[in-house]
């Protein structure tokens, strides 16, 4: 699993992708950070930043997993894993990792700014640090879903373009549940619905029932994938 | 050390192999012949636990490849049909995963060092993989299957796309791996898997047809093959002649092959040797004989027999004796 990871890592930043989602996430941050010094109220940070940049986060998400299988199955070189004395499990779990990590590197790096407002202003940590953990779980549970969809098919573009069909429905399926007429489903909607689960996060609540439910996702998704790369085998 | 009893493999409707047993000892060389299509390389992808089977079994070295998968493949080196390599990385990165991938114990150092040295990719070692033409890229694949000295290789067309002289380098090396490795190999090439291999499996739409050494193939096939001769003379009475010549079991006339020549087959009985005494016969009567030839089997020939769907069914049973 450790070979995978660093390999995949590794590969982000041998090609441009890593480097660009980086630099194109960090680009948009810095534009909602300076328009936070503009008003020149830092309680402005947790809603205006990170509240606008979430989505975008979302968006991003489908670039960062697209290659993840679906090259290796169009290279061959998924030979050489399932091949290699490891399970498909770690298999997998290396891949997502490596592109959580990507992620995880460009959430912390939204934090610089914040460490240097800091320096002058008195920040309210709280709700800042509440968005990151929310956004990187939601992210993760995300990033498991992009891997998978890229496990099933040969193609980046089909992979990527499903990834976002899926990371928009997520973020807009809370809504449904204010239209639904029928409580029991609405109460369902609510409670599936990463985003409504993602909102506590931003008030800086640390809802464990949530931080437990989108590990849970990346399980079943890691599970799945895993179980999509092994019937491969049975076509 | 390799055991595949009974595999078959359906793709939906198609039966890409059927009912292939062979069990291979360690230390032999086994060569993989059959046609495009016929089965080898989806046979090494099940064996290597790339796929598995519809129904039957493999083992490698005792460890069932699904039940007990890590343990069996660690056991194996394999060198697919297309190597697989990361275009991203150089043959040195490369080298350096397959290490940890594969969960190698040797000395790291000294192991890829000494894997590049026997390959012959010292050179290229810290250029991107992108860039190797593709002889480089296959040596890289091979180096990749010897990571960590498994003591399978199984190696798909492992000289294709390299120069001649690279060809009999990795042919030599396989043979010097062959002491202490047990490896099969896939070719297109017959006259390398008569080099190479001691032993030869011909796999045709799905099906072994034949299982053997290289010899035994060619003996065993000519045995109901005859002696080929053209002679200047009248044509029954040669035909009457022959036949009623000691060892001769069989003959028979092609007819006139040039004005006043015929052609005749005559097949002796197994063992004996009746060109003397046919030359000797032809002689005395006084019918030059034009040309004669054995029909001694090339591997050519019995790799085309077998493949071409005649008499395959019979010649297993003998190729085995």
């Amino acid at each position: 699993m450790f070979a995978i990871f660093k390999r995949e890592l590794k590969s982000y930043f041998n090609s441009p992708i890593g480097y660009v989602v980086l630099a194109v996430l960090l680009l948009l941050f810095g534009y909602f950070y300076y328009t936070v010094l503009i008003y020149g109220i830092s309680q402005y940070i947790a809603t205006s930043v990170y509240g606008n940049m979430f989505t975008m986060c979302m968006m991003i998400i489908p670039i960062i997993t697209m290659k993840s299988l679906s090259e290796d199955k169009k290279n061959k070189t998924d030979q050489a894993l399932i091949t290699a004395p490891v399970g498909v499990t770690s298999i997998v779990l290396g891949k997502f990792l490596a592109a959580f990590c990507v992620y995880a590197i460009a959430m912390l790096l939204t934090l610089v700014p914040s460490l240097i407002i800091s320096m002058f202003s008195d920040l309210a940590w709280g709700p800042i640090i509440g968005n990151v953990v929310g956004s990187m779980l939601y992210g993760a549970a995300m990033i498991s879903i992009g891997v998978f969809i890229s496990s099933l098919t040969e193609s980046q573009v089909i992979a990527a373009i499903s990834t976002f069909g899926v990371s928009i429905l997520m973020i807009v399926i809370g809504s449904a549940s204010s239209i639904v007429n029928n409580a029991f489903i609405a109460q369902i909607v609510n409670w599936l619905s990463f985003n409504t689960r993602y909102q506590t996060f931003t008030t800086g609540i640390f809802n464990i029932s949530s931080v437990v439910y989108f590990i849970s996702v990346v399980a079943v998704f890691v599970f799945l994938t895993a179980r999509k790369i092994e019937s491969r085998r049975w076509s | 050390m390799i055991e595949v009893k009974h595999l078959t493999k359906r793709y939906g409707v198609n039966t890409a192999i059927n009912d292939v047993s062979f069990s291979i000892e360690k230390g032999t060389i086994v060569g993989f012949l059959g046609p495009n299509g016929a089965g080898k390389s989806t046979t090494m992808n099940i064996i290597t636990g790339y796929l598995s089977a519809s129904s039957g079994s493999v083992t490698v070295g005792g460890f069932d490849i699904l039940d007990e998968a890590n343990e069996a493949k660690k056991l194996i080196g394999y060198l697919p049909e297309f190597p697989p390599l990361y275009m991203d990385m150089t043959v040195k990165e490369y080298l350096d995963f397959m290490y940890g991938l594969k969960k190698v114990k040797l000395p790291k150092e000294k192991h890829i060092k000494e894997i590049c040295r026997l390959v012959k990719i010292e050179n290229v070692y810290n250029r991107l993989i992108a860039n190797l033409s593709k002889g480089y890229k296959q040596r890289v694949g091979i180096a990749q299957a010897l990571l960590g000295n498994p003591p399978v290789l199984i190696l798909d067309e492992p000289t294709v796309g390299l120069d001649p002289k690279q060809i009999i380098e990795i042919r030599n090396l396989i043979k010097t791996l062959g002491r202490n490795h047990t490896i099969i190999l896939s070719s297109h090439i017959l006259s390398e898997v008569q080099a190479v291999c001691e032993r030869i499996l011909i796999i045709n739409a799905g099906t072994l047809v034949a299982d053997g050494t290289p010899d035994r193939l060619s003996h065993d096939l000519s045995n109901d093959h005859s002696i080929i001769i053209r002679a200047d003379g009248p044509e029954n009475e040669i035909l009457h002649a022959i036949k009623a010549m000691d060892h001769v079991v069989d003959a028979h006339s092609f007819g006139e092959k040039e004005p006043g020549v015929y052609e005749f087959s005559v097949e002796g009985d197994p063992g004996a040797d009746i060109r003397r005494d046919l030359f000797a016969l032809m002689t005395r009567n006084g019918w030059p004989i034009l040309s004669m030839h054995n029909t001694d089997l090339t591997l050519e020939d019995v790799f085309l027999r077998l493949t071409s769907g005649t008499q395959s069914g019979t010649f297993l049973k003998k190729g085995r004796n």
